[in-house]
């Protein structure tokens, strides 16, 4: 039951904001802005007793006025008129509501913790799931419904990365994040205080009924039951990949033992290894979660871990080598009729051999492709990091090969590059490339590694 | 209610429950330690038994590596009498006399945490899981991928993987680690449990001491 709504809850036909508003003052106002400029499809319902018409939009006294089914209530009215307003989305028979409202359980009076039960209580008697109380809301990028408080969402680009948060706060971080850094996501949420949907219902949901996620992320702060998580992920065997940074490292373990092992257990120590057991790849920074979340996204799978790097600058390949290491992953070896190859599309003033210096071919972009090409052809090499930094000679470079990558795609490898250059100058060819025909482009080399590893280790986990 | 089972209790119920533990008994006086020595074959250690005691290496309580059934009766002597003037109060059973472990030192540990429930650890003695906190964990059950998991994500794995006189087979590190757990599953008693240390070479692995905590 609660499966079937949670469908509805993502993707409504209707969405009701109860506490709707027209001052910008007021959450009620944010979250009709989402929905309005956001271009959600579907009908809106501006809930509000002292207005007829709010963002232009014909307004109702209360929920039972509404003349049509509502799929999802947005509620963003005081805590002690929650309880009430639940119950008339029990009658109106509403599937999903996102419980924006704060003041519960997360507050130091106990009155919070008291209400939060009100709430759960009435949640279960209507089979209602709730994402929140105290959340920004969910946005869906797949479908345009931006039932949360922030409008910018909407402007992320559609992708197959899904974020499950425990933290409002890092959605924005990551939200805003992958805009910069180009990230297709496919839905974005807070779980708030999880009343009825936590994270294992929220993970089954994009795992096995969101076809358009393709990676999901997670955010985790602490779990009084994490297993719940854990064996959901596991579960799944290995359907799609799971990420995970979980933050709150320095909490210490709850043993206040005289053992050997209870002194040993910290926490974060246990998380780690429980993560790993639950088949979840974990990351340590907001910024490895979206480059790992991006790479394994648009990328094609990785069979193995050797690597050729090929540079248009020495300095940069010499370091993506050097991080190759630390990743899990080798710097490959290059057959003859490979090596033969680079060396017939190179003079021979620069290093040809693994990580490759293309500098000599600075003024032919269609050069640095075929050697691309040729090393993507080597059954030694199972993925390519491709550099090139911005000088004013090389102007041209990104544009002639943005006509050419569509080439690379058939050969079903990894090709993580890295197109350095000052702001206003490739921006527009960057965008076109990234994350089409399998290239995925991350800002510095060590990171294009560091992803590319992940790659590979999410391989390993999922087999 | 909780209880400590320690020194040979503690390596008992281990053997009743089908591990290899290091063989051993419990000497009274010199002469019998000596006699026990010789039945189990030298070398072996000595160590103070006393349910005052959960770490017997911070009160000196230990001799190894004895060779013959006199050192043996001397080291008996010295170690009840210095445990005696050292420690008054503390109560002295007699000494547990063990053959030597040899190989590679292992410690291997059960925790109840109250968010994860029951946890394994597993590390390599000494130094690693001193200095370094080079441990792995998981929750219990695990299965056998956890376990060969748990020995290859050290960052002792190579250590372990090519010791320089022998060849140690890693599946019988994991094997010992899935016993554990369902060591624990079997008795939802067993708190907390340091199997520290267990050696393991060529020849297999076997405990060498364990403490173990139980809820009743």
């Amino acid at each position: 039951m609660m499966n079937e709504k949670l469908k509805w809850l993502f993707s409504p036909g209707s969405v009701a904001v109860i506490g709707a508003s027209d001052s910008f003052d007021k959450l009620g106002y944010h979250v009709m802005k989402s929905l309005v400029k956001g271009r959600y499809r579907g009908a809106i319902y501006p809930v509000n007793p002292k207005a007829e018409k709010l963002w232009g939009i014909r307004t109702y006294p209360s929920l039972k006025d509404i003349p049509g089914e509502v799929d999802l209530a947005v509620i963003v009215v005081p805590a002690p008129s929650v309880p009430g307003t639940l119950q008339e989305c029990g009658q109106k028979m509403v599937k999903g509501v996102v419980l924006i409202t704060a003041g519960y359980k997360e507050i130091e009076d106990s009155q919070g913790e008291t209400l939060e039960g009100e709430i759960k209580e009435i949640a279960g008697r209507y089979e209602i799931p709730i994402i929140g109380p105290n959340t920004f809301g969910f946005v869906n990028m797949t479908d345009g419904v931006n039932a949360s408080f922030t409008y910018e969402f909407s402007l992320i680009k559609k992708g197959g990365v899904t974020l499950i948060s425990q933290s409002g706060g890092f959605c924005h971080l990551c939200g805003f994040l992958a805009m910069e850094e180009r990230m297709g996501m496919a839905k974005l949420m807070s779980l708030g205080n999880r009343v009825n949907v936590d994270f294992p219902e929220a993970l089954r949901h994009f795992i096995e009924e969101d076809d358009a996620t393709r990676v999901i992320a997670l955010y985790i702060e602490g779990l009084d039951e994490p297993r719940g998580l854990l064996e959901m992920a596991r579960s799944m065997g290995g359907k799609k990949p799971i990420i995970a940074y979980k933050a709150g490292k320095s909490e210490k373990g709850d043993s206040a033992s005289r053992f050997h092992t209870g002194s040993l257990a910290g926490k974060y120590e246990i998380w780690k290894g429980a993560l790993r057991q639950a088949r979840i790849l974990e990351v340590t920074s907001a910024e490895e979660l979206i480059d790992t979340a991006k790479v394994l996204d648009v990328c094609a799978p990785i069979k193995g871990n050797r690597i050729a790097v090929l540079s248009g600058q020495a300095g940069p390949g010499m370091i993506a080598a050097d991080a190759l290491e630390d990743a899990g992953l080798k710097l490959a070896g290059f057959t003859t009729t490979t090596q033969e190859k680079i060396n017939e599309l190179l003079p021979p003033v620069a290093i040809r051999t693994n990580p490759v210096d293309m500098g000599p071919a600075w003024y032919s972009p269609k050069a640095m492709l075929d050697i691309l090409k040729v090393t993507l052809e080597d059954e030694g090499i199972d993925g390519v990091i491709f550099i090139a930094m911005f000088a004013s000679a090389n102007l041209e470079v990104t544009k002639t090969m943005e006509g050419l990558m569509k080439d690379i795609e058939p050969f079903k490898k990894p090709v993580v590059a890295c197109f350095t250059a000052p702001a206003g100058v490739w921006d527009e060819e960057i965008k076109r490339m990234d994350g089409e025909k399998g290239v995925a482009i991350i800002h510095t080399p060590e990171r294009a590694a560091k992803a590319m590893g992940n790659l590979w280790k999410m391989q390993l986990i999922m087999r | 209610m909780e209880k400590l089972l320690l020194g040979i209790d503690a390596l008992n119920f281990l053997e009743k429950e089908g591990f290899p533990v290091l063989k051993n008994a419990l000497a009274r006086d010199e002469n019998e330690a000596a006699g026990i020595a010789a039945g189990i074959g030298f070398p072996v250690a000595l160590k103070v038994s006393s349910p005052d005691v959960i770490h017997k290496t911070e009160t000196g309580g230990i001799v190894l590596a004895l060779e013959d059934g006199g050192a043996t009766w001397e080291a008996f002597k010295e170690i009840t009498s210095a445990f005696l003037s050292d420690h008054p109060g503390k109560r002295l059973e007699g000494v547990i006399v063990q053959k030597m472990g040899s190989g590679l030192e292992l410690i291997v540990g059960v925790l109840r945490d109250q968010q994860f429930g029951p946890v394994l650890m597993f590390g390599l003695g000494g130094i690693f899981v001193e200095a370094m906190k080079d441990v792995s964990f998981r929750c219990i059950p695990i299965d056998a991928r956890d376990a060969k998991e748990m020995v290859e994500e050290l960052q002792a794995y190579n250590v372990l993987k090519s010791t320089r006189k022998e060849t140690i087979d890693l599946s019988v590190i994991g094997d010992f680690l899935l016993q554990i757990s369902k060591l624990v599953e079997r008795h939802r008693g067993i708190h907390e449990m340091d199997l520290n240390p267990v050696f393991v070479s060529s020849k297999g692995i076997s405990v060498c001491d364990v403490r173990i905590k139980i809820d009743q």
